[in-house]
């Protein structure tokens, strides 16, 4: 199906170039990585930019590296870099298996973790374990650099906190400082491709202290904050499980749609944050089912 | 002697007079003739023909309403667009089509009856212009009240479809009721139904739902039509049906002089069919723009948003099953009420309802029985073939419901489906008599395959596992008169070029025909080549659908090699004075049971003809033609009884088991094993046999797990995408599959063979119904049964 729409392509060779063309067209330019979502809405007319900024010539964007403690995922990083990565498999195991959900490896060979979260789905499968590792976006603008948490990134459907004029250079995150495991679980119709129905992230310390997040539970993927106060100081135990499963009823809002009902993703939250905690805390003890297995509901 | 001795001692590889007694190549899993130029991707599909610069493409301006009156089009604007050749509306095609009914336009008119409608065409010289083109086509609608609903559409106040019914030509075995939105009414009436509920011990009624599905081959629908000076139309078609394509398309066009000699259809390869690219849907737009715009050639592509809405889907179904048996566990009486929800134009699909319902009661044998199969028009998308035709939808319901009356009465359903189960010679529901049938010996083996009676436990505390079994059956739902026919010719070498329309659509088509022609006439399979057909050289084949190309095209190809072997004896006799009777083909040669020197090599003789004592020569070119009609078959029956007739040429049946593991919570399910036997009469390709049962299970699973076409209430699809409309992947796959032929032979197929194609994804809804019921104990009584359907219900079951 081809692209009716006119519009102008660019490909900056620098930052600055880039910088520029968005400090000049803001809202009417549109920033091309991997296009996974842009040439899809090109195609539907769903997006009618005047210049398409391609992005893939500018090099610091496609840093990917660990320094000391911090991992930095540069904007043109991919789900099958990531994968491929064994620093993130060991050091951020949560985000590494939320990222083989993602989509299909045809997929994930283009679309990128930045443009995942600037897409800002409410399904986003990589929100919710970057939410619980707590990383930074780091933007920049003509005017400079900003680095946004990932709690306040999201700022609705399809909203983010990105200024017309600024574009995503990388997102960071830092090696937690004590022991800890994940799990993320992912509701789909199936084991194949889909978008997420609801999806739980879960990461547990060995001081019984507890992160969780959510996506497509709600109008932006989201932390769970009530939950975690109704698990930390606690071992998982059947109380702390049920408490824990009332308190995040409290902080998902699903609607119903033509993926799933209302009812049933309800439903699903709460057996989905029971698997993934029992999970995350065997997995911090060694057991459990190795990451990547058994996490599709 | 010699005679004697080949009588007593036969040479391995040896054949008697009569083909098949023993058989080389039929029976023989022989590798796909087209494998390698598919493997390799050389293989051409319609996409891929070139047709150089002055290719034209076409876009189309569809309907935004599920029912409106067209008031104005306006094309000024698109005819200005730089690189716009033409507009096209339907005001030059008034002429209305259809295979069973004629109820459909090439373009809407003055009314749009469904959303996507086609209304009128851009043909620009690029994909995009074109596509602009048609953005700028300005259409103004006085929207109409719409009905969605099959049941709601028998209401009195339902808008009417097709307000004009009473005017449209059909078939003769058609019923529909003008002045309602009834197409056809398919009655069964058979014994006494009223006595058959008294003998009772259990009645039982329920109601079982199955939505609209799609098709989902891979290969989008595309044609290209060519107008040319010679005053000829070519279509380049992605078809199962290129010869009913033919006669649609002359008959649709004959005011623009147009015969059927004029006509001409070529079909590539399919990139899969399923029923999708049976009869017309999208190609009569290419043909008629090819008329438009003469002497251009015109593509018209479809896209997979217009695959989903814009051909034939398969109809939706609300099931009403009353249904009576005995404490023996004998069915005493079934009222089944069929309400088809048949889309806009129900040309094709009017025949799903009428073959579903001469078959509703299934393989079992019903004394008392009541069919009512209604065919009625809505305002969503038009509905016709899809594999099954009709009978995985009422068997969701029979076969659910067989499960759970025998349940109630303390019988096992496996010894409940052997009590009934129907026998040769036993009465049909529409009064003709049953064939050969090896379904007791399908029930058993699929009984033993899958453990039936012992009951199993998941390793995970969190999963139960539940086991089903059920029957189908299905037979080939065609015109009585709708036949086969075979060129065959030798070739110098004494390789073979055999001529069918029957279309490859993935199923082996044209490996099968080698192989009965090879097997008649001892020629290797790698010596025949068989082809996708071009309708001005190849002979008349109805429509490749149904199940049935295997027997009635076989049938011909047999036909047709019968002759060839005729002729060649015949002129052997006549030139060597050896009886014919005393003469057989073996491994390309000509050879004489009296006279075991004697040996004629095919190459020597079958173009150039054999040179006689005298150095003439005598013969010439050795062909064969084949033609196979059912001449037995009839559609006229009693329109209030359905009886009298034999509109159904045989039934294949079978019977499908399942293994399955549910998790209590989630309601996610897994297939651990799944066996199928089905009785094909002869496996003339055992491997392709056994494609057919993992790719029809695989098909079927999926329109029970997955799949489900939804609309909102303006009739707007809202999943003509795989995000939505979800198809499962190579992730989603059963264990175990386990393949069993059963070989009954049908008297007359080739070899004995029968149909199998469609039969092998019509048990898999029931299947999934009843094993979550024995796993859960929930009931699910619509399709799809998601694992969300069976979480809430268990959830449900809980609170009680």
């Amino acid at each position: 199906m081809p692209i009716t729409a006119e519009f102008e392509y660019v490909k900056p060779k620098d930052m600055d170039e880039a910088l520029h063309v968005f400090s000049f067209y803001r809202e009417k330019a549109r920033a091309l990585a991997g296009g996974t979502d842009l040439v899809v809405h090109l195609k539907e007319n769903l997006a009618r930019p005047e210049v398409v900024v391609d992005l893939k010539a500018l090099e610091e964007l496609a840093v990917f590296e660990m320094k000391g403690d911090t991992l930095r995922l540069g904007a043109l990083v991919t789900f099958s870099d990531l994968i491929a990565s064994p620093v993130v498999k060991n050091k951020f195991p949560l985000l590494w298996e939320a990222s083989l959900t993602v989509a299909s490896v045809g997929v994930r060979n283009r679309a990128t973790v930045a443009g995942n979260i600037c897409s800002a789905v409410p399904s986003a499968d990589s929100a919710p374990a970057l939410a619980v590792y707590e990383a930074e976006v780091i933007v920049r603008g003509i005017k400079g650099e900003r680095r946004i948490p990932i709690g306040g990134w999201f700022t609705g459907p399809k909203k983010t906190a990105l200024l017309p004029e600024e574009i995503v250079t990388a997102v960071e995150l830092k090696v937690p400082s004590r022991k800890n495991a994940g799990c993320y679980m992912k509701l789909s119709r199936y084991d194949g491709e889909d978008l997420a129905q609801g999806g739980v992230a879960v990461l547990a310390f060995s001081d019984n202290t507890y992160r969780v997040a959510v996506c497509a539970l709600g109008p932006k993927p989201s932390r769970c904050p009530g939950t975690e106060a109704a698990l930390n100081g606690s071992k998982l135990g059947e109380k702390v499980l049920a408490r824990a499963k009332e308190a995040i009823l409290q902080e998902v809002f699903p609607i119903s749609d033509i993926r799933s009902s209302k009812e049933y993703r309800l439903h699903m939250t709460q057996i989905m944050l029971e698997r993934a905690l029992e999970i995350a805390v065997s997995r911090l003890f060694g057991k459990g089912p190795k990451y990547g297995t058994e996490n599709i509901v | 002697m010699d005679l004697q001795k080949l009588i007593t001692k036969p040479k391995k590889g040896v054949k008697s007079a009569k083909a098949g007694e023993t058989l080389e190549v039929v029976g023989k899993s022989v590798l796909r003739v087209d494998g390698w130029e598919k493997i390799k991707g050389a293989a051409k599909y319609t996409d891929d023909l070139e047709f150089g610069p002055g290719l034209l493409y076409a876009a189309l301006v569809e309907s935004p309403f599920a029912h409106a009156r067209i008031k104005a089009i306006d094309i000024t604007k698109a005819e200005k667009l730089h690189g716009v050749v033409k507009v096209v509306t339907g005001r030059n095609f008034t002429q209305k089509f259809g295979l069973y009914m004629n109820d459909r336009y090439v373009f809407a008119t003055d009314t749009v009856r469904f959303i996507g409608e086609q209304v009128a065409a851009v043909v620009a010289t690029d994909p995009k212009i074109a596509l602009r083109g048609a953005g700028l086509v300005k259409v103004e609608y006085e929207e109409l009240p719409a009905v969605m609903d099959a049941v709601k559409a028998l209401e009195k106040d339902s808008p009417l479809v097709h307000p004009d019914l009473k005017s449209y030509t059909h078939v003769p075995w058609f019923f529909p009721k003008p002045g309602t939105n009834i197409a056809h009414w398919r009655k069964i009436r058979k014994g006494d139904l009223a006595k058959g509920f008294r003998d009772a011990d259990l009645v039982m009624e329920d109601t079982y739902t199955v939505p609209r599905y799609a098709h989902c081959a891979i290969e989008p629908h595309s044609a290209i039509g060519l107008y040319d000076a010679s005053g000829r139309l070519t279509m380049w078609t992605s078809s199962q049906s290129p010869f009913t394509q033919r006669h649609v398309f002359a008959e649709t066009l004959k005011s623009f002089g147009l015969s059927h000699k004029d006509v001409r259809v070529i079909s590539t390869y399919i990139g899969g069919g399923f029923g999708g690219k049976a009869g017309v849907t999208m190609e009569i737009i290419a043909a008629a723009l090819a008329i438009a715009v003469p002497g251009r050639p015109v593509k018209l592509l479809w896209s997979r948003a217009q695959e989903f809405y814009n051909t034939y889907q398969r109809l939706g179904c609300t099931a009403k099953i009353k249904m009576g048996v005995s404490k023996a566990g004998k069915i005493t009486a079934l009222d089944f009420k069929l309400h088809w929800d048949s889309g806009a134009y129900v040309e094709y699909g009017a025949n799903v309802v009428n073959a579903a319902g001469l078959s509703a009661s299934g393989p079992y044998k019903v004394d008392n029985l009541s069919i009512d199969s209604m065919c009625t028009y809505t305002n969503l998308p038009p509905c016709g073939a899809y594999r099954g035709f009709g009978y995985s939808e009422f068997l969701f319901g029979l076969e659910s419901h067989i499960t759970r009356m025998a349940q109630e009465l303390g019988i096992d359903p496996v010894e409940f489906r052997r009590k009934n189960a129907i026998k040769e010679g036993d009465t049909l529901p529409y009064g003709a008599h049953m064939n050969p049938t090896g379904i007791r010996d399908a029930i058993d083996r699929v009984a033993k395959e899958i453990k039936w009676g012992v009951k199993e436990k998941s390793k995970d505390p969190k999963k139960a596992i539940g086991k089903a079994q059920v029957c189908f059956w299905k037979s080939p739902a065609m015109p009585p008169n709708a036949s086969s026919s075979a060129f065959l010719k030798f070739n110098e070498d004494g390789s073979i070029n055999i001529l069918v329309s029957g279309m490859e659509i993935g199923q082996g088509l044209l490996t099968v025909m080698a192989q009965i022609a090879s097997e008649v006439l001892s020629v290797p399979v790698s010596k025949i080549r068989v082809e996708t057909p071009d309708t001005d050289r190849n002979p008349y084949e109805w429509q490749t659908v149904g199940s049935h190309v295997t027997w009635g095209c076989g049938n011909a190809v047999k036909r047709a090699a019968l002759e060839a072997r005729e002729r060649i004896l015949d002129l052997v006799q006549r030139v060597h004075c050896l009886d014919k009777s005393t003469l057989y083909l073996e491994d390309q040669h000509v050879k004489c049971r009296t006279k075991p020197d004697f040996a004629l090599r095919f190459s020597d003789f079958v173009i150039n003809g054999i040179q006689a004592d005298d150095h003439t020569f005598k013969g010439g070119p050795i062909m064969g033609s084949g033609v196979f009609m059912p001449e037995f078959a009839s559609a006229i029956s009693d329109p209030e009884t359905g009886q009298g007739g034999h509109p159904n040429v045989h039934y294949t049946t079978g019977s499908a088991g399942i293994i399955l593991e549910v998790d209590r919570e989630t309601g996610k399910m897994k297939i651990k094993k799944v066996a199928l036997a089905v009785d094909c009469g002869k496996a003339i390709n055992p491997d392709l046999v056994r494609g057919q049962i993992v790719g029809g299970l695989l098909q079927g699973f999926a329109t029970v797990l997955y799949e489900d076409m939804r609309y909102n209430e303006k009739g707007r699809l809202l999943n003509p995408n795989f995000s939505d409309y979800k198809i499962p992947t190579v992730m989603d796959m059963p264990d175990v599959v386990v393949p069993i032929i059963i070989e009954v032979a049908q008297p007359d197929g080739p070899f004995g063979a029968r149909g199998v194609g469609e039969h092998t994804m019509i048990p898999c809804a029931p299947l999934i119904a009843n094993a979550v019921e024995d796993a859960l104990g929930v009931r699910i009584k619509s399709m799809p049964v998601t694992k969300e359907k069976v979480a809430l219900a268990v959830k449900a079951q809980k609170k009680h």
